[in-house]
C-alpha cells in the first residue's frame, strides 16, 4: 500500500514552514521591541471613546507645553477593558491608560499596572480632591492614580410633572416614591413614573449598589464576606422594593430589564418619566434645549432612602493609570507623570481639563477647590439649580464594596441573579443568595 | 540536494499524484494554518485554567474544565436555551422556506422580481438585523406597539424582549426573517430539477394535488431538506449576533445560549480554558448534528 503523498509534506514541509515564519517574525520584530523600550519615545496613552474633543484639546496643549509626543488611542467604551487586557497579554505598548476604579485590583494584581504614590507631586492633588475619590485608586494601601472623573448616581425628578401633580416636594424616602409615582399615574401624568434602567449593562452594578447602599445595605462586610444574602439586609430590602415597584405598584417598566442607560436617558428627556436614577454628568443633557424636551426641568433631589439607609449613593471614579514598562524607563515615567499631573491634576497652574469636562459636557470630577470656582458655580445653578444638593449628594457617595480581583467574573452572575429578581422568576432572596454564593466561591479561589 | 529530492519524488509518485499534491499544497497549508492549528490549539487551551487577569498561573486541569461545566447548573440553562432556539428557528426556517419555494414554484407574472426580492432579509447584514429587530420589539418606541394599537389589538404597549417567555422567540423569529430566504431558494431549487414527466404520469394514475405532493415533491426535496437543515442547524446552534445585540443573554437567563456562555466566559470573565472548553463542546455538538443529519437524509436519498 502506498502511503499518501500528503503526509510527508505535511510534516516536514509544515514544519520547516513554521519555523522559518517564526523565526521571521521573531526577527522583524526586534527593532520595534528595542524601540520601545527606548527613552524619548511617545507616550502610548489608551483611552475610551469619550470626551474626544477636550482630550484632544488638551493633549495638544500638553505637548506644545512638554514637547512629548502622545499617541493617543481610544477604543469603544464596552470593549474598553478587554482592549486592555489583550494589550497586557500581548506585549503592546501602552505607558499610560484610563482606568474603571472596578479593574484597578485586577489589574493591580496582574502587574500591568504600577502605585504612583513615590512620587510627591502627584500624591499632593490628594489633599484636593474627596476622600472616596482617594480611595476608589487605592489598592492594598498603594494609590494607582489620578482621577479622570468622578462620579455618583443621581436621583432626577422632572419638576414639571410634580407640579401638574400637586406634589410641593421630592420623595425622601422610597415609600414616599412610591405614594407620589401612584399620584402621578394616577393623574395620567407618566404611565411609569419611575425610570430604572436594569438591563445587564456595565451600568447595573451601580444602579443595584445605589440602591443597596440606599437601603442601608452592604454587598460585602469589613472582611470581604459576602452579606448581601442576609434576609434582613438592605439588598434583600431593596430587591424586594424594586420587584414590588415593577409587578405590584406598576410604577417602573418591566421592559426596564431589556432598557440600556442611554435609552433611559432619552426617555427621560422625552418627558415620559417624573422620577430616575441616572448617573449625575446626564444632568447637562437633560436640560439641555438642543437635547432634551424638557429643558430646565429637571432637577437632583438627595438619594430616597430605605430601611436603615441614609440617602446614599454609589460613587465611582475613573483615573488615569501608569503601566510598569514606562516606570521602568525613567526618562518615560517622567513624562507619564507629566502627562498625568497635566490631565489630573493642574495644567499650568490651574484645574484646566477638569473645568473643561465640567463646562463642556457635564464630567463631573472630584476636585475640590473647583467647586468655588464661579464658572462651575453657574453651571450648578444653570443646570442643576444651584450646588447644595450635589454638595450633600457628594459627601453621601460609597464607593463599590465589590471591587475586587475576581468582581468582573462575578458580576456576570449578580447580573443575571438581579435581573432574575427583577422579573419575580427567583425571590429576592433566592436571587441574593445566589450571587453571595458566587462571591465565597469566587473569594475562596483567588 | 534539491534535484535529488525531486527525483525520490518522481520516482515515488506518477505524475498526476504530484501534480495534485503541488496544486493543493497552497490550500492546504492555509487550511492548517487558520483552521487546524487553531482547532488544536483551543483543545490544548481547553486543558489548563487560563484565566487572563491571573497570568502569572496556568496550571493543567486536564478535563477539569469540562467537568466543571457539567457540573454548572448554568451550562444546562445554556444548553436548555440553545437547543429550543435551534428547533424553533430551523423548523420555522424549514416548514416556511417550504411554503415559498412551492409559491415560487408556480408559474405568474412577477415571480422573478419577488424572488429577488426575497433575498433582501437574508443580505441583509446581521448586526443591522439584529437592531432593526430590537427597535421594532421597543417597549416604548417600537413600531410593533404602534402597529398593533393601530389596528386595536392591544390596549397598551407591551414588554416583547423584556418578558423572558417570550424572549427566545422572538429572537428565533428575527433569525428565520434573515435565513429564510436562502432555505427557499435551496428549496426552489431542488424543486427545479424534479422531473415533470413524474406529475405528468401521476396525473395520468389519478393522484390529486396533495398526493402527488407527499409522494413526489416532498421525498424528491430531500437533499434540499438535508442542506437546509446543515446549514440552519450549524447557523443556529452557533448564532451569537442576535443575542448580543437585542438582549445580551438577558433578562435574566432568558437567552442565555451557549455561545454566548462562551463570549461572557471568554472575553468578559477572560477565562480562556473554560471558554475553549465551552467553544468545543459546541463545534462537537454541531458536528453531531451534521453528522446525523447528512446519515439520515443523506442515506434515504441514496436509497430511493
Amino acid at each position: 500500500m502506498r502511503s499518501s503523498p500528503f503526509s510527508r509534506l505535511s510534516r516536514r514541509g509544515l514544519l520547516k514552514g513554521t519555523a522559518a515564519t517564526g523565526a521571521l517574525g521573531a526577527i522583524g520584530s526586534l527593532p520595534f521591541g528595542m524601540a520601545f523600550g527606548q527613552s524619548g519615545q511617545p507616550l502610548n496613552f489608551a483611552a475610551w471613546a469619550a470626551a474626544v474633543d477636550q482630550v484632544r484639546a488638551h493633549l495638544t496643549a500638553f505637548e506644545g507645553e512638554t514637547g512629548v509626543t502622545v499617541n493617543y488611542e481610544q477604543s469603544p467604551p464596552a470593549n474598553f477593558r478587554q482592549t486592555l487586557v489583550t494589550k497586557f497579554v500581548g506585549g503592546a505598548p501602552l505607558d499610560v491608560l484610563w482606568v474603571n476604579d472596578a479593574w484597578l485590583p485586577e489589574f493591580a494584581e496582574a502587574g500591568w499596572i504600577v502605585p504612583i504614590d513615590e512620587y510627591p507631586n502627584l500624591m499632593a492633588y490628594n489633599a484636593e480632591v474627596d476622600q472616596y475619590c482617594t480611595e476608589s485608586m487605592t489598592y492594598n494601601g498603594r494609590q494607582y492614580g489620578l482621577v479622570y472623573y468622578a462620579d455618583f448616581m443621581a436621583f432626577l425628578y422632572n419638576a414639571d410633572i410634580l407640579e401638574q401633580a400637586g406634589i410641593a416636594a421630592p420623595p425622601t424616602t422610597w415609600d414616599e416614591v412610591v405614594e407620589q409615582s401612584l399620584i402621578i399615574k394616577e393623574k395620567g401624568l407618566a404611565e411609569y413614573p419611575l425610570l430604572l434602567s436594569l438591563e445587564a449593562d456595565a451600568w447595573l452594578i451601580e444602579f443595584v449598589s445605589t440602591l443597596v447602599f440606599a437601603f442601608g445595605g452592604r454587598f460585602v462586610d469589613a472582611e470581604g464576606n459576602a452579606v448581601v444574602q442576609d434576609p434582613e439586609g438592605g439588598a434583600v430590602a431593596a430587591m424586594k422594593w424594586v420587584q414590588a415597584a415593577i409587578h405590584d405598584h406598576k410604577i417602573v417598566s418591566p421592559g426596564a430589564v431589556s432598557t440600556q442607560e442611554i435609552a433611559c436617558l432619552k426617555a427621560f428627556g422625552a418627558g415620559q418619566h417624573a422620577f430616575g436614577v441616572i448617573p449625575r454628568y446626564r444632568i447637562r443633557p437633560l436640560n439641555n434645549p438642543a437635547e432634551s424636551q424638557v429643558p430646565g426641568k429637571v432637577r437632583m433631589a438627595l438619594m430616597p432612602k430605605g430601611g436603615t439607609g441614609e440617602h446614599n449613593t454609589c460613587g465611582w471614579v475613573r483615573f488615569y493609570g501608569m503601566t510598569p514598562e514606562a516606570k521602568a524607563d525613567p526618562a518615560k515615567a517622567e513624562n507619564v507623570v507629566k502627562f498625568i499631573e497635566w490631565f489630573g491634576g493642574r495644567s499650568n497652574g490651574e484645574y484646566t481639563f477638569q473645568k473643561m469636562l465640567m463646562l463642556d459636557i457635564g464630567v463631573p470630577f472630584c476636585t475640590t477647590p473647583l467647586d468655588s470656582d464661579p464658572d462651575i458655580i453657574a453651571f450648578y445653578n444653570e443646570y442643576l439649580g444651584g450646588t447644595e444638593t450635589v454638595s450633600r449628594q457628594g459627601a453621601l457617595a460609597i464607593k463599590k464594596d465589590t471591587v475586587t480581583p475576581w468582581f468582573g467574573e462575578w458580576n456576570e452572575i449578580n447580573n443575571q441573579a438581579w435581573q432574575k429578581g427583577f422579573l419575580r422568576q427567583v425571590s429576592a432572596e433566592d436571587a441574593m443568595a445566589e450571587t453571595g454564593r458566587e462571591w465565597d466561591r469566587l473569594k475562596r479561589s483567588y | 540536494m534539491t534535484s535529488s529530492v525531486l527525483a525520490a519524488l518522481q520516482k515515488r509518485f506518477n505524475y498526476d499524484s504530484r501534480s495534485a499534491v503541488i496544486l493543493l499544497a497552497p490550500v492546504l497549508i492555509v487550511l492548517a494554518a487558520v483552521t487546524i492549528y487553531p482547532i488544536f490549539y483551543s483543545f490544548y487551551t481547553s486543558l489548563f485554567d487560563i484565566n487572563l487577569t491571573r497570568p502569572h498561573r496556568r496550571p493543567f486541569v486536564g478535563f477539569g474544565n469540562y467537568l466543571q461545566l457539567f457540573d454548572d447548573a448554568r451550562f444546562w440553562v445554556a444548553v436548555s436555551r440553545t437547543t429550543v432556539y435551534t428547533v424553533v428557528t430551523v423548523t420555522a426556517t424549514a416548514v416556511l422556506a417550504l411554503g415559498v419555494a412551492l409559491f415560487l414554484n408556480e408559474a405568474f407574472r412577477g415571480r422573478r422580481f419577488l424572488a429577488a426580492m426575497l433575498l433582501v432579509p437574508w443580505a441583509t447584514p446581521s448586526i443591522v438585523n439584529g437592531l432593526m429587530w430590537k427597535w421594532i420589539y421597543d417597549p416604548t418606541y417600537g413600531s410593533l406597539n404602534g402597529l398593533l394599537t393601530q389596528l386595536g389589538l392591544i390596549d397598551s404597549y407591551q414588554i416583547w424582549l423584556g418578558d423572558p417567555s417570550k424572549t427566545i422567540y422572538l429572537i428565533a423569529q428575527a433569525a428565520v426573517w434573515k435565513q429564510m430566504p436562502l432555505a427557499a431558494i435551496l428549496l426552489l431549487v431542488t424543486m427545479k430539477s424534479i422531473p415533470e414527466d413524474l406529475y405528468r404520469a401521476a396525473k395520468v394514475d389519478g393522484a390529486n394535488v396533495f398526493q402527488r405532493f407527499f409522494h413526489i415533491t416532498l421525498p424528491a426535496l430531500k437533499p434540499g431538506f438535508m442542506l437546509v437543515f446543515v446549514y440552519e442547524t450549524m447557523i443556529s446552534i452557533r448564532h451569537f449576533d442576535l443575542f448580543a445585540i437585542m438582549t445580551q443573554g438577558g433578562p435574566g437567563d432568558a437567552s442565555f445560549t451557549i455561545s454566548w456562555q462562551i463570549y461572557i466566559e471568554t472575553f468578559r470573565s477572560l477565562k480562556f480554558g473554560t471558554g475553549s472548553a465551552l467553544a468545543f463542546i459546541l463545534a462537537l455538538a454541531t458536528f453531531l448534528l451534521s453528522y446525523l443529519f447528512i446519515r439520515m437524509l443523506g442515506q434515504r436519498g441514496a436509497d430511493r
